[in-house]
């Protein structure tokens, strides 16, 4: 009888093992999908000009998906200045991608002096966002890659310090 | 269980069976339990460290409802959870088949933006009315189509929201009738 326990529940913690490693791989490969479909778009700029997201591939990519008409998006976006201006050289890059219309983030932009790119995503964003963990579909939702490509971070609502610029600096000393 | 194997029940004794199916069936209720819990440990799991506050989806967060209060007007409602605000400005109404006139919104509570200057917001809840062009029909289904704008003040926003709900316009002479809520998204919200 002992035995038939002992089997039991070898049995189950196998199941269990399996479903846990199942879930965790699942888990790993829908992120990797997510952010390698993010990395093969291409949005146009405030210019109109199309911009593949794979052309910062291997650099530290922060995504922050945001809209004129959000007040707290447009409250965190000039510490996102000042963290490109500072970290850029490292291999810090902050992409906006507006929810949005191109005139209005134009009119905004040209007020705030970001300097780094900005995307019109339209709504079809928070869609994209969703698949990244953005369960309820709001802004500012925030997403950092790593230098492989890979999702290393995804937060809803503003970025909060210092923990956001610790893993940054984490990210980039990674090879 | 020692009992049991110092003096074994015949094969095939019912006591026995009797046993061998209750550990049947525990192996059964637990390797289901076991595989279950794959697809409820699923979104944990694909949840990144840092994802955030706990928010309501915008459906429950500003909860819709309306009725026709008469032929030409329709009441519309908006239940809108602790912590979250729609703006006044951001609201727009549409009903089919017939056409609504501008909405009659009641003041909001000023909020200073420092984007758009100052802006009104609503919190709590929030009755308001869409005249109609011309009377509807007694007993007529309408349908009201709203779309609205709101923010949480764990300092997120959502965006424009569209909502819909069906209505009946109440018999000639009858009172009118309950709020109605979104049906798809009461039930499944």
């Amino acid at each position: 009888m002992r035995r038939r326990t002992l089997i039991i529940g070898g049995a189950i913690a196998a199941v269990t093992g399996v479903g846990a490693g199942y879930a965790a791989v699942e888990a790993s490969r829908m992120r990797r999908r997510s952010s390698a479909a993010l990395l093969g778009l291409v949005l146009p700029d405030l210019a109109g000009r199309e911009q593949p997201l794979a052309q910062w591939r291997g650099k530290v990519v922060v995504v922050n998906f945001w809209a004129t008409w959000c007040g707290p998006c447009r409250e965190e976006m000039p510490h996102f200045v000042r963290t490109q201006a500072a970290q850029g050289a490292n291999g810090l890059q902050f992409v906006g991608i507006a929810v949005d219309q191109a005139a209005k983030v134009r009119e905004f932009a040209g007020q705030l002096g970001i300097n780094y790119p900005l995307l019109i995503g339209g709504y079809g964003a928070i869609e994209l966002s969703k698949t990244l963990g953005n369960s309820v579909g709001a802004l500012p939702f925030t997403i950092i890659i790593d230098r492989h490509g890979e999702l290393a971070w995804s937060h809803l609502g503003a970025v909060k310090e210092p923990q956001f610029s610790a893993l940054v600096a984490k990210l980039l000393a990674a090879t | 269980m020692r009992r049991r194997l110092a003096d074994p029940a015949p094969t095939g004794s019912p006591a026995r069976r009797r046993a061998g199916l209750a550990i049947a069936a525990r192996v059964i209720v637990l390797a289901a339990l076991a595989v279950l819990a794959v697809p409820a440990a699923r979104p944990a799991l694909a949840q990144i460290p840092g994802a955030g506050p706990e928010l309501l989806s915008p459906d429950r967060a500003f909860r819709l409802s309306a009725r026709a209060l008469d032929a030409d007007t329709v009441e519309v409602r908006f239940d809108i959870a602790d912590g979250y605000y729609l703006y006044r400005d951001r609201m727009s109404f549409r009903v089919e088949p017939v056409p609504a006139a501008s909405a009659l919104l009641p003041p909001g509570k000023r909020k200073h933006d420092a984007f758009f200057g100052d802006v009104d917001t609503y919190r709590g809840i929030v009755d308001l009315r869409v005249p109609l062009k011309h009377a509807a029909a007694p007993g007529e289904m309408l349908t009201l189509y709203a779309e609205t704008q709101g923010c949480a003040d764990a300092g997120v926003c959502y965006p424009p929201n569209p909502q819909q709900v069906r209505i009946t316009v109440p018999a000639a002479g009858a009172r009118a009738g309950d709020f109605v809520e979104p049906r798809s998204k009461r039930l499944f919200n």
